[in-house]
């Protein structure tokens, strides 16, 4: 069954990529392209120092986990506490201290201000990033306003509460939502990979100003010891690897390392159909940042197009996965409504996510913002109880849609 | 879903096609086997006495709480924890059996760790279980239908209640004479008893009244007949509850860190090991179809993987899960009688005994459903 599927893939493949390759060798015999020095692991130096930093990213990171965790803090979260670690700031933009984690305090960084703020598709669009940003404080605030008074109570359509998944329980809206999980996989979309494929990785920052001169100089950003160019490339590495265990061998330890992209990343290449994907974008993103180094920018824009296809890919596989397990659970001869409803609010998630991803070569998200609205209206639109009344056809159809502009089938993903 | 497409690969190659589906085309198939006589047999002989005798012990755990708030002495104590000893190994007989009214009896009964302020400990807010039994308590309102307090009742809260609240037996008593709020100790250990003892008790009389009947006639195949969901069942309870809750939690199995605190009747101490061998040989005697009384067995799984005359690599498929039960059995009664003990001293042990536990999870839920031709219905969750 796979052998025959893999061939035909190759085959394909090679016929699609055959006047690639006569362009590559094309461009290789008028340009003399620089030597790529790729080290084993993500370490680059500068006159023995190291040259890559990203810790702003570990730190938004590490912001968002306890922004999630707070979520089901019953007891000491508030809608004002939520916010404030949504913004680090106060109402009036003053400064808090919303973290346990000191360090995060003293940060002047935040979640929201990083949230649909890409250089290539928000620009331009203040409108749609402030809706997007918004989006995040409906969610908090629904959180305490809905979830928390009616905890203990059963939820029903129309009633939030709690309700059991297995020997646990889930605390849900009136549609049967968990914020928490629209928060937690949505910011994959909206902050990680959006910052990640849209922004950093996009020449629009790369090659912005002089950046492209100071790199092929050696011009370091003042008491650094990277060019500006290599520090935005790494920026990017760190929305994936920024809480890895050995940031510079990250693979050994993906799918551990947090609750975002690096978790999924993880999850995903566990399916044999996926296997290839952490592999695929760890190498792109050291073998891009190589090429940075060499001076060799076209291949540096090949191993972004790389990341941004499975970046994409790995938000995409995971919406269609938790759609077909909400299905399921809902189709067990009696409906485990907690598992599909925890199942559906991850899916929810990783559908708004698709907003951000990016086809390579284009300017464009495999889904717009008003596709991915129109497909969550509908997972949402079955009937007066939001996912209370999702049917599977409608579960089959969101995921067959989404399959639709991706190379994998509903039935690969689902067999994570 | 892989297994499926691996089969239908295989299925193209004509050599594959006896092992994959374990569906020998010119032997019996499953369809042919007495399935009716075999719910009967898992009805009337094993599952219907398996609940009466429960009751009966939830009723003298009931009357052993009452006594007790009452007259809260050394002698009532010891009398409560002799009976709530007793009825949690008896609760192993049927802690299986989660259908029709029985289906959410184990999440009431016996989920651990009981939620009290040292399970909480270290833990973050997402983490935490709420409410604490103590917060329960001294509240004194609450709702023990609900999902999120499943950890506060049952015998793991029993168990806390009775052994945990402090280290000697004479404080343990004072919690419920002189210390503040003894009275509201009192009343939560009979609301809990009394409560264990009806649910038990609506479970067993349906079994009885409503649902032996229909269980029985439900004898065809298909995700909702009786064979397939109580084999789900079944094997359910055997991965999740038995290898991975008795054993494989606490030795840190899925965490990567050992979690002695974790084991069955934590607070007790020397109790877990004989509700695992206990948990143990009913699922074995579930296997062969014996009575619960003893002295007979009927049509089991055994019977019917005979009758299918199911061979793996040259064994026979029920031979090979029967010898794997003792095989874990033996591994198990090496074990130390605390099995938080055995995780803290010498946790190699309790690895080795989840070993032998796993094994017959592959030999179950790929081997035996596949001969059976039976689809699993429930997934693993991805924790989180």
């Amino acid at each position: 069954m796979k052998r025959p599927a893999l061939t035909n893939l190759t085959n394909h493949t090679i016929a699609l990529l055959a006047p690639l390759l006569i362009l590559v060798s094309c461009t290789n015999g008028t340009d003399d392209s620089p030597d790529i020095d790729e080290p084993p692991t993500y370490n680059f130096t500068r006159s023995g120092d190291s040259t890559v930093s990203f810790s702003g990213q570990t730190t938004r990171i590490l912001m968002a986990d306890e922004l999630f965790i707070s979520m089901s803090d019953f007891d000491n979260a508030t809608e004002e506490s939520l916010l404030e670690m949504y913004r680090n700031q106060t109402e009036a933009g003053g400064d808090t201290d919303p973290f346990s984690d000191a360090g995060l305090n003293a940060s002047d960084k935040s979640i929201k201000s990083k949230v649909a703020a890409s250089r290539d598709l928000f620009s331009s669009n203040a409108s749609l990033s402030a809706e997007i940003k918004n989006d995040f404080e409906t969610w908090l605030s629904a959180q305490v306003n809905e979830v928390f008074p009616n905890r203990n109570e059963f939820a029903d359509s129309g009633q939030a509460g709690q309700i059991p998944d297995g020997s646990g329980v889930r605390y849900v809206s009136g549609e049967g939502l968990e914020y928490n999980q629209l928060v937690n996989k949505s910011l994959i979309g909206a902050l990680m990979a959006d910052q990640m494929l849209n922004n950093y990785l996009g020449s629009a920052v790369l090659d912005e100003g002089t950046n492209r001169q100071d790199n092929d100089s050696g011009q370091t950003e003042e008491g650094s010891a990277y060019t500006t160019m290599e520090h935005k490339w790494d920026e990017a590495y760190g929305y994936i690897y920024g809480t890895s265990a050995d940031p510079a061998n990250p693979n050994a330890t993906i799918g551990e390392d947090d609750r975002f992209l690096n978790k999924y990343t993880g999850q995903v290449s566990e399916d044999e159909d996926f296997s290839s994907l952490s592999g695929d974008i760890y190498n792109a993103f050291k073998k891009g940042r190589a090429a940075i180094v060499a001076g060799a920018y076209d291949v540096r824009d090949d191993q972004a197009d790389i990341i941004r296809e499975s970046v994409s890919k790995v938000i995409a596989v995971r919406g269609v996965y938790y759609l077909q397990a909400g299905k399921n659970s809902l189709s067990e001869p009696s409906p485990d409504y907690g598992s599909a409803f925890h199942s559906l609010s991850e899916g929810y998630g990783f559908i708004y996510s698709l907003q951000f991803t990016r086809v390579p070569g284009t300017d464009q998200p495999y889904l717009t913002h008003q596709e991915v609205t129109d497909l969550l209206d509908d997972l949402l639109g079955d009937g007066p109880g939001g996912l209370w009344d999702v049917t599977p056809e409608t579960l089959d159809d969101i995921s067959d849609e989404i399959a639709s502009r991706f190379d994998f089938t509903v039935e690969q993903a689902a067999s994570n | 879903m892989k297994k499926i497409l691996l089969c239908l690969f295989a299925a193209s190659l004509p050599l594959f096609v006896h092992s994959c589906t374990g569906d020998d085309p010119s032997g019996p198939g499953s369809a042919d086997f007495d399935r009716q006589a075999m719910l009967e047999n898992w009805a009337d002989n094993i599952i219907i006495p398996a609940f009466a005798s429960f009751s009966g012990q939830t009723g003298q755990l009931r009357t052993a709480a009452d006594a007790f708030s009452a007259e809260p002495t050394q002698q009532t104590l010891d009398d409560l924890r002799q009976v709530w000893g007793a009825a949690y190994i008896s609760f192993q007989h049927v802690s299986m059996f989660e259908m029709g009214r029985g289906m959410e009896l184990r999440n009431y009964l016996n989920i651990y760790p009981a939620c009290t302020s040292e399970s909480n400990q270290g833990l973050t807010p997402e983490e935490k279980c709420s409410p604490e039994i103590r917060e329960n308590i001294e509240e004194g309102s609450y709702n023990l239908e609900l999902p999120s307090q499943y950890d506060s009742q049952g015998f793991p809260a029993l168990d806390y209640l009775l052994y945990g609240l402090a280290e000697s037996d004479e404080d343990i008593l004072a919690t419920y004479t002189t210390g503040s709020g003894a009275g509201d100790y009192r009343r939560y250990i009979t609301d809990l008893a009394a409560r264990m003892d009806d649910l038990t008790k609506e479970v067993h009389s349906d079994w009885e009244e409503e649902y032996r009947d229909d269980f029985v006639r439900n004898s065809g195949d298909g995700a909702t007949a009786a064979v397939d969901m109580m084999v789900n069942d079944y094997i359910f309870y055997y991965e999740k509850a038995l290898r991975a809750g008795k054993v494989g939690i606490p030795a840190g199995v899925f965490s990567g860190t050992p979690l002695s605190s974790h084991v069955e009747a934590y607070y007790r101490g020397d109790l877990s090991r004989t509700l695992l061998l206990e948990a143990l040989d009913t699922v074995q005697n579930f296997f062969h179809g014996n009575h619960f009384t003893g002295g007979g067995s009927g049509e089991s799984l055994k019977s019917y993987l005979d009758y299918l005359n199911t061979i793996k690599e040259g064994d026979d498929l029920a031979t090979l899960i029967d010898e794997q039960f003792d095989a874990a059995r033996s591994e198990i009664q090496t074990l130390d009688d605390n099995l938080a003990l055995q995780v803290e001293n010498d946790n190699a042990g309790m690895l080795s005994a989840y070993d032998e536990l796993q094994k017959n999870v592959v030999l179950m839920k790929v081997d035996m459903l596949q001969a059976l031709n039976i689809d699993v219905d429930y997934v693993d969750a991805d924790g989180d």
